[in-house]
């Protein structure tokens, strides 16, 4: 695998500056609770009194449904892919706050759709059992609410797939692709929002703003989702250029283009990729990099789990290709000034190699941990060991013993290895449970936890 | 990285947003003496003192006085109506009192403002009834009327001509038959309107102005409508009964009598 290997751009990196950029997520969190303060103020401001129980009931739905349509904006926001997000934040996190905050937000709405129709029913004297007349005669009767229902149907529905046990039970192109209904029930329940809440009926200005708020992640989510795709792929015409088998079970895509160095991509980004191919046009997946980016040719290498990354095996040089990205915030920039360990286990590999490439740094200042079942399931090890020999840095793996035993991975051992590994970076990639276990062994050698950096998918 | 708990992330989030909600909730205050204002769209300058005024006599017939009307309970929640009377004329009409929370806040800012033109315009409790806030106009007329009868007793003798004309009494002479067209109120297949005709409060004819045509609608609105008139000079209110296989038609004309009779003043 020399095709990829020692590119001059590479080299470049490799001499650039050491500077450390800050996470936007503390600001961004802060924006966030500010306009959540801001929507109970509205709430605050437009209720001069709560006279008896009934209303108390009809003003904790008021709350209530205030805070799920604000959620819901920034719920939508954070998928939609915005730079700051998946490249400063981290695509991982922004993951785990859209997986969280959307379980929150569908609480609020149901809490919202009860507390609401029990002090309908309350008012016209119906108590408590005449719940469900009174939702129906609501829908029936009150503006938009039609929509909304069905819009609330939608969300229940999305949230009901996206609990962690039914979501194993289906396959995941069509778990995403009912996910995607979410659009659809935003939009459907946006307009009840309006014409029947009495905050917005009572102040223009908070419509005014309800519209900015909903617009403007709108305008977000075309942008990102769908036109700077679509601008990318048209400017840099990707086609697989070859499939090569590393270690059985683990393969590298190279990929071809045009003036691949301008998409901005780092060494431990990834793309999400969809091969035009018969039966996997619809699924886009997330592969990192293996290399860093040259300016005819991208790499990702990829372990034969599920149905799609098996079927990367047999895809036909000259296939089409359509990526979006690049994504991933596991790059030089989360590094502080010192030397840096990365830690890869199995095909965890493929970020760590790229950075293992490029990361600025001396002779010395770079040591790569490799984890794997055996020596034969070291994917591009050769690679490894010429960037090692040319960088000047450590290159040490660990495998089971022959007996099937797994390696000692703990403070003790690490600090055995790197004496000074308290003044290390950690970069980290790999199955959840050894990135568990490499976190609190690194921990207890007395690396700082946010001298950490770590990626992981699992919600 | 951090070991995190699901659970204790959910019971935490719970605990947190219900406390949240209910700290709020129990923060405002049960009665707000700017809500009268607020829901009248009135200015405040009146005194809490309006509603002894009639029993201290303080006020005098020339000067301004102001009564505050008997809680009316409605469907959606309390009204209650505060006049201005100078001599026996309204000046100023507002709600103490109005039905609050969900599309009742926006029914009643909606609602009650056109209320207390029309209490001011008219002089009396007869006024029409804001569509959509049936319930509401209801309670205020309710309200309204209770205070001008007690405007009415404060006043005594003087009182006697314009009073009169708030009393639960028509303005119209007896004898003389009206003719009062209701709302249209629409339904499923069009529009239906009534007319009715009454001497004093009877309805003598009721007839459908306007009713569903085109397709099995003629059919059914030659079939149903007759009845619909039939039953109401026979019931003298809107309490009539539905005609089989003509339910919108039937609950429009409702609708649309009942409107026609709240103008009557009834």
């Amino acid at each position: 695998m020399s095709t990829i290997a020692g590119g001059r751009a590479a080299r470049r990196q490799t001499m650039r500056r050491i500077r450390p950029r800050r996470s936007p997520a503390v600001p961004l969190l802060l924006a966030v609770w500010a306009g959540a303060a801001g929507v109970i103020w509205l709430w605050w401001n437009n209720t001069p009194s709560i006279a008896d129980d009934n209303s108390k009931i009809l003003n904790a739905g008021r709350i209530t449904g205030l805070l799920a349509g604000y959620l819901m904006a920034l719920v939508v926001l954070q998928m939609a892919r915005v730079p700051a997000l998946e490249r400063r934040v981290g695509s991982d996190r922004v993951a785990r706050w859209h997986a969280m905050s959307g379980r929150y937000t569908i609480c609020l709405v149901l809490a919202h759709l009860f507390l609401t129709m029990w002090g309908y029913a309350l008012q016209s004297g119906k108590g408590l059992g005449g719940i469900v007349q009174q939702t129906i005669d609501s829908v029936n009767q009150l503006p938009d609410m039609g929509k909304a229902a069905i819009g609330t149907g939608l969300l229940v529905l999305i949230g009901f797939i996206s609990i962690g046990g039914v979501r194993r039970l289906i396959p995941y192109d069509t778990w995403y692709h009912v996910h995607l209904l979410t659009y659809a029930a935003v939009f459907l329940t946006f307009w009840h929002q309006l014409s029947t809440g009495n905050d917005f009926a009572v102040e223009p200005a908070a419509k005014t703003a309800w519209y900015g708020l909903y617009g403007s992640v709108t305008a977000l989510v075309v942008w990102y989702r769908i036109l700077a795709p679509i601008r990318l792929n048209l400017k840099h015409r990707m086609r697989v250029e070859a499939v090569i088998e590393e270690t059985p079970g683990i393969v590298s895509v190279l990929i071809s283009g045009q003036k691949l160095h301008r998409m901005g991509a780092e060494a431990g980004q990834f793309f999400r990729w969809r091969f035009l191919a018969p039966g996997m046009r619809l699924s886009s997946h997330p592969y990192s990099l293996s290399a860093a980016p040259r300016p005819t040719m991208l790499r990702i290498t990829v372990k034969a789990i599920g149905d799609h990354s098996a079927a990367l095996r047999d895809l036909e040089p000259g296939t089409r290709v359509w990526a979006e990205g690049p994504y991933g915030a596991l790059t030089a920039g989360k590094r502080s000034r010192g030397k840096v360990l990365l830690v890869a286990g199995g095909v965890g590999i493929t970020p760590m190699r790229a950075l293992f490439e490029t990361l600025p740094g001396a002779s010395g200042d770079l040591t790569l941990l490799y984890r794997a079942n055996s020596t034969q399931d070291l994917a591009l090890w050769d690679e490894l060991a010429a960037i090692s020999q040319e960088r000047g840095a450590r290159l040490m793996y660990a495998v089971n013993s022959p007996e099937g035993e797994r390696p000692d991975i703990s403070a003790e051992s690490l600090r055995r290895k790197l004496p000074d590994i308290d003044r290390h970076d950690v970069f980290m990639c790999g199955p959840p449970g050894f990135a568990q276990q490499v976190y609190e062994a690194l921990r207890g050698a007395g690396v700082p936890a946010r001298r950490i950096h770590h990626e992981s998918f699992e919600m | 990285m951090k070991k995190s708990h699901p659970m204790r992330r959910v019971v935490l989030a719970t605990a947190a947003t219900v406390s949240g909600i209910v700290l709020l909730l129990s923060l405002k205050p049960a009665s707000d003496p700017a809500a009268a204002s607020a829901a009248g769209g009135a200015a405040p300058q009146q005194t809490a003192a309006g509603q002894e005024s009639p029993q201290g006599g303080s006020a005098s017939q020339t000067g301004s006085q102001s009564v505050t009307g008997n809680v009316a309970q409605t469907q959606y929640g309390p009204v209650q109506v505060r006049l201005t009377l100078t001599g026996d004329k309204i000046t100023k009409a507002e709600a103490v009192q109005a039905p609050k929370g969900g599309t009742s806040d926006q029914k009643t800012a909606l609602a009650i403002p056109k209320l207390n033109q029309e209490a001011v315009a008219a002089g009396s409790a007869d006024i029409d009834a804001v569509s959509g806030a049936t319930y509401t106009s209801g309670g205020y007329k309710q309200s309204l009327q209770s205070a001008l009868d007690k405007a009415k007793a404060a006043g005594g003798t003087s009182g006697s001509s314009g009073a009169a004309g708030a009393s639960s009494s028509p303005q119209a002479p007896a004898a003389q038959a009206r003719i009062v067209t209701g709302n249209v109120a629409q339904t499923q297949y069009g529009p239906v309107q009534v007319r009715l005709t009454l001497t004093g409060d009877k309805i003598t004819k009721a007839e459908a102005v306007q009713a569903p045509s085109g397709g099995t609608s003629t059919q059914k609105t030659a079939l149903a409508i007759p009845k619909l008139n039939q039953e109401a000079v026979a019931a003298g209110s809107a309490d009539i009964d539905t005609v089989s296989g003509a339910t919108y038609t039937s609950g429009g004309y409702k609708q649309s009598l009942q409107s026609a009779l709240d103008k009557a003043g009834g």
